[in-house]
């Protein structure tokens, strides 16, 4: 072996949380001076190799060497030593503090953090307090924070998601000169064409192990999508003919919302859904859409508008007024949603006693019957009953919407329900919300994963700046024409033929 | 192909940098406040004491000594996110330490004493952080196990009231006749040596840390252990303070149950009143001494209501209660807004 | 992930109980054993009696306190609400009320109590600790001034009192027995098998998604403090009538105890997780053991020792037996 040692070699790395196992044997070589990514459905264990590779995490076995030396983190100190800097999505920045006493905070050099923060172009008052400023600003800070450590390895944890483009396209920059320095980068992300076109290899995650690296080339979008699904890749994508009926057109409508007005965000917004209908609802990220969906719940109280089931109006303040109306949330975040500690049971009925008049005796056979119909509709895995925190996160999204099967509804509200859970169990959410859709009920889903209004929807709005600038059949929406409402462009600004995908694409964007 | 929705064109500009002055104001507003309540009790009080002077700047200040710096404790604990329910059964246990071993001793072996109680009091902080770190229980289960503990030791030590303490060493800490100076030099001494450099040094910061987000804390490198345990060692030291301003107070040494718990719940309200968020990594050290004086001259100025001064624990309670409610309604109308 | 080894889901009663609690009931046994040993006469039934006529208050003040821990808060204001209701039967009583009507009074009292700490925690939001310990400052200042006006005078327990907190209804039973016997199946079966007890879980484990899935915090924890509160009064009831008569510290003694026989019974502080039986395991530990130090004639500086040391090791037990395979909350993804 004559040539230069890896930079980072990880060899059958395994890591367990008491019956679930995150990892299995996590194989990963990074070389220096090349930028390498690291994919993997979520719950492949990418997040755990991560935290084990900043320090914040002691793995059960296997061994981690960097530049040929075998290491061993005890915390992320350590792993900064080892020339390792993480940034996550979350940024480790401590929110009471000012940002200088947070670079002080980790022994960073303030004169070694002002180039970088010149070279982002981050124009920041440093002894602003963090918690005042806005995520992504945080998101920036905490790379020029890595940066001045001067690592070998750069650890950009899905750092790009959700990033404005401007900022996006530094990152991007940056990553290119650090690779062009010598150095490497392990980056995270979830968009594969961001992947594609920077990274020069690709290590791809599924189950704990480490199933393909390859060289990224054109094309090998499609290489690590089978290596991400693995045998599951045979049922990729639903067919639409697998769904129930389409709404009876002309149909009196079940929710009817009237210029809306709520939070920071939406500005007015009408919509109506008629029973057997998904309504599908797209956007940017902070056009509102939190905050629609939490006022239609009755969790945020609208300033005007109105919102009508079966046309009359749902007043109040509290959610159990729109559940009695049988509107139902199923909320963006599952940790919103679960009760960690208690059993499936116990998360799946708990809709049954919201009520006052439900506070009394409760009635064994009925709750049991109830919630068994939900688990074997959703088929619950049922081994880890005793507490929902041990249960995967599709499993725990499967309580959250099993509530309501328990609980009853005629609206619900499904806030990007296949966020961060597996393929399998995404499709047995399509199939759900299709059949009760089938049975009558309407649902109002918002999605973030645009190809989903065509596999789930009836019909889709796009939600821009607070309004709805676009309407149309989910037959229609492909993610070109939403991708182009979601930014308002007029159909004027750009004809169908200078408009692909990729000019949309966030590098393609200034 | 998975396409998720692009990200956000456009970065929306940062906020306007604020002023110095701004800032300032917005993060000390509750200092501020206080600062306005204490002068406006103490105005209060001078107006209806005939002959308002030093003598009643000097009881303030002598018989607050031991629950400012047990407020002090409580403080530092509650800003690293964890809660102290011992620094009573602390500051009770170094009183008879302090007390017994300090009958019938010279100044200068009082000294040494008090020395010595203060590094006692450093390694019984740094044991209550270490236990709380290892065991993995919660804090406010550990310290009211270990109230217990120190209780027990302080009977111990001190099964009946007793000891006695250097007239020299007395003064030094609530002077003589109506000078009220020395209390004040008391509590200002260990603020400014200790608290102030290590407020703006990385170990002070990794406490605000911990507080404020142990996660965030923990990935930039804090070791939540070693901040732990230095916020419960600095409490430790204070309450060795507080034992010894007790024991220069009265002359004496007491096992009082009654005397630590009364002390706990008013270095709880303190805390609270002194603009320490109970869910860590806010405030200063400042705010709790103006609580724990507020919370003194309010009874006193009751009586010149003509109200029992009895109430005076009404009025405490009511007051605690309004200030953390009127604090958990603020920042309901903020997020709102 | 894959799932390795599930929880066996369902068994034999016995084996659905977990395995602190049978610690727990091991350490009752070997105290009770070993107080044996340090006095045969324990075993007597006028000993029995005597442990059981302790028991019986501290346990019904931990109830309350584990309520109200199950929402993730705790009430510091439970031992001066019994004191207040005591002084309120005592004071009423010996000025000519009928005990009906003193005890009632005494009730309402302590509904007041516990409906003003639930709004304020429920409604306005207030930390718990700080509410109920204002609430506690509150009640006390009330009592001082109060014992000597108002309140003032002889106070005198009704016969009926009396007979509860002193007096016997069966063999070795006292009566005070019966009714904390009557009033914990209650709180058993509250927790376990009704909607209100499901939703004390709930709420202690996520606030955020009981309100979501419908549940009116507000009104869970209202019901919590008022229910605390009046288990409080009964117990202010029986202390008051085991004692005779009724002074500030009537019952002060109960306040850590109370909250440390929740913790040992493996309630967990910040909510969502426990029940009353490990409670009831807690204090009857407390008890067993401060009958057996005072058998000893151990000073007082001991049993401080003893009683903290005994809460912290089992507190730290417990801990790391629920540690033990247990996930962290937020795992990977």
């Amino acid at each position: 072996m004559a040539q230069p040692p890896d930079l980072l070699e990880v060899r059958d790395v395994a890591k367990s949380y008491g019956a679930v196992r995150a990892l299995v044997s996590a194989d990963l070589t990074v070389s220096p001076g090349e930028i390498h990514a690291l994919l993997g459905a979520n719950g492949a264990g990418k997040s755990t190799l991560v935290k084990i590779l900043s320090g914040a995490l002691r793995p059960d076995s296997g061994t981690i060497a960097v530049a040929g030396r075998e290491v061993r983190f005890s915390s992320p100190v350590d792993a900064r030593r080892a020339g390792i800097a993480p940034v996550f999505q979350d940024p480790a920045l401590v929110p009471h503090l000012s940002v200088a006493d947070n670079f002080t905070l980790t022994g960073t050099d303030r004169a070694a953090v002002r180039p970088w923060l010149d070279r982002l172009e981050l124009d920041v008052d440093l002894a602003e307090r963090v918690n005042a400023l806005p995520l992504a600003l945080l998101r920036m800070l905490d790379l020029a924070r890595a940066l001045a450590h001067d690592p070998q390895l750069l650890l950009l944890d899905e750092m790009t998601a959700a990033l404005p483009s401007d900022y996006a396209d530094r990152v991007f920059a940056v990553m290119r000169e650090w690779r062009d320095r010598g150095r490497s980068v392990l980056f995270i992300s979830h968009r594969l064409t961001e992947v594609r076109e920077i990274c020069d290899r690709a290590t791809v995650l599924r189950d704990g192990r480490a199933v393909d690296t390859h060289r990224t080339a054109e094309g090998s979008e499609a290489r690590i999508v089978g290596a991400m699904l693995g045998e599951r890749a045979a049922r990729v994508d639903l067919p639409m003919a697998e769904r129930g009926p389409a709404a009876v057109p002309g149909a009196r409508p079940r929710l009817e919302v009237e210029e809306l007005v709520a939070g920071r965000r939406l500005k007015g917004v009408s919509l109506s859904v008629a029973p057997g209908e998904v309504l599908g609802v797209v956007s940017l990220e902070g056009q509102g859409e939190d905050d629609l969906f939490l006022a239609l719940a009755g969790d945020l109280r609208p300033k005007s508008g109105r919102v009508l089931v079966e046309g009359t109006p749902v007043r109040g303040r509290h959610p159990i007024q729109a559940i009695r109306r049988g509107i139902t949330l199923v909320p963006s975040d599952r940790q919103h949603a679960v009760l960690p500690q208690r059993s499936i049971r116990e998360n799946l009925a708990l809709p049954l006693y919201s009520s006052m008049r439900s506070w009394g005796w409760i009635s064994d056979r009925a709750e049991r019957r109830a919630v068994d119909k939900a688990v074997e509709e959703l088929e619950i895995d049922m081994r880890a009953a005793g507490q929902a925190k041990q249960l995967s996160g599709g499993n725990q999204q499967k309580l959250t919407i099993g509530r309501w099967l328990v609980g009853g509804y005629d609206v619900m509200l499904c806030f990007d329900p296949t966020r961060g859970i597996d393929v399998g169990t995404k499709h047995q959410i399509y199939r759900l919300l299709r059949q009760q859709a089938a049975e009558g009920r309407s649902v109002l889903m918002f999605t973030s994963e645009l190809r989903e209004v065509r596999i789930v929807c009836d019909r889709v709005v796009v939600l821009h700046d607070g309004r709805i600038v676009a309407e149309m059949p989910a037959a229609e929406a492909d993610e070109e024409r939403l991708l182009h409402a979601m930014h308002d462009l007029g159909p004027h600004d750009l004809g169908p033929h200078e408009l692909g995908p990729h000019d949309l694409e966030p590098r393609e964007a200034s | 192909m998975t396409v998720t929705a692009p990200p956000v064109p456009q970065m929306p500009p940062p906020t306007q940098p604020r002023g110095r002055l701004q800032r300032f104001l917005r993060d000390e507003a509750w200092t501020g406040a206080l600062v306005l309540l204490f002068a406006g009790l103490l105005f209060w009080q001078s107006t209806q004491v005939r002959a308002w002077g030093s003598f009643e700047l000097q009881t303030l200040a002598t018989s607050t000594l031991p629950l400012v710096f047990i407020a002090l404790a409580q403080g530092v604990v509650v800003i690293a996110g964890g809660i102290d329910l011992s620094v009573g059964a602390q500051m009770v246990l170094f009183n008879c330490v302090a007390a017994s071993l300090m009958e019938g001793a010279g100044f200068g072996s009082s000294l040494a004493l008090a020395a010595l109680t203060l590094v006692l009091g450093a390694v019984v902080g740094v044991l209550t952080g270490w236990i709380i770190t290892v065991s993995g229980v919660p804090d406010i289960i550990v310290t009211l196990a270990t109230s217990f503990i120190w209780l027990g030791l302080a009977l111990w030590i001190m099964p009946q009231p007793g000891g006695g303490a250097n007239p020299s060493f007395q003064e030094m800490f609530v002077g003589s006749g109506t000078a009220y100076w020395p209390a004040l030099l008391c509590i200002a001494v260990p603020l400014l040596v200790v608290w102030v450099p290590l407020r703006r040094s990385r170990i002070g910061l990794s406490i605000y840390a911990l507080g404020s987000d142990p996660q965030a804390a923990f990935l930039a490198g804090v070791s939540a252990p070693r901040a732990r345990m230095t916020a419960y060692a600095l409490a430790g030291m204070f309450t060795a303070l507080a034992g010894l301003a007790t024991t220069a107070y009265t002359g004496g040494g007491q096992a009082s149950i009654a005397v630590a718990n009364t002390a706990t719940l008013g270095s709880v309200a303190a805390v609270v009143l002194g603009g320490i968020a109970l869910t860590g990594g806010v405030g200063g050290l400042i705010g709790p001494v103006l609580a724990v004086w507020c919370l003194f001259l309010i009874p006193a100025n009751l009586l010149s209501f003509g109200v029992d001064p009895s109430y005076g624990e009404v009025v405490r309670g009511v007051v605690i209660v309004l200030v953390v409610l009127s604090g958990s309604l603020l920042r309901r109308k903020w997020s709102k807004a | 992930m894959t799932v390795l080894d599930a929880p066996r889901q369902q068994g034999s009663p016995l084996r659905r109980i977990p395995a602190a609690m049978l610690a727990l009931l091991g350490v009752l046994l070997a105290l009770i054993l070993a107080n044996g040993l340090v006095d045969t006469g324990f075993f007597s039934l006028g000993q029995l009696r005597n442990t059981l006529l302790i028991a019986a208050p501290l346990a019904l003040f931990a109830g309350a306190q584990t309520l109200c821990m199950l929402t993730g808060g705790i009430d510091l204001s439970v031992t001066m609400t019994a004191t207040a209701v005591a002084y309120v039967v005592g004071s009423r009583a010996a000025s000519g009320d009928s005990a009906f009507t003193a005890i009632a009074l005494g009730f309402l009292v302590a509904l007041v109590i516990g409906l003003v700490n639930g709004l304020a925690i429920g409604v306005f939001g207030v930390n718990p600790l700080i509410m109920t310990l204002g609430m506690a400052a509150i009640i006390t200042g009330v009592l001082t001034v109060g014992s000597q006006s108002f309140l003032g005078g002889a106070t005198r327990m009704p016969q009926i009192v009396l007979d509860l907190g002193r007096g016997t209804f069966l063999g070795p039973l006292p009566w005070n027995l019966l009714v904390w016997a009557v009033l914990g199946v209650g709180l058993v079966l509250l927790l376990r098998r009704t909607g209100l007890g499901r939703l004390v879980y709930a709420v202690g484990d996520n606030r955020r998604a009981a309100r979501l899935a419908g549940v009116q915090v507000w009104r869970v924890e209202t019901a919590v403090y008022v229910i605390a509160a009046l288990l409080a009064a009964v117990a202010g009831i029986l202390v008051g009538g085991r004692s005779g008569a009724v002074d500030l510290q009537l019952t002060a003694s109960y306040l850590l105890p109370s909250v440390a026989a929740a913790v040992i019974g493996g309630t967990s502080i910040l909510g969502g997780a426990g029940g009353y039986g490990g409670t009831v395991l807690g204090a009857l530990i407390l008890t067993v053991l401060d009958t057996m130090l005072t058998r000893l004639a151990v000073d007082e500086s001991l049993r401080q020792l003893v009683a903290g040391a005994i809460l912290l090791a089992l507190a730290w037990v417990y801990v790391s037996s629920t540690r033990r395979g247990a996930t962290r909350r937020r795992s990977s993804a």
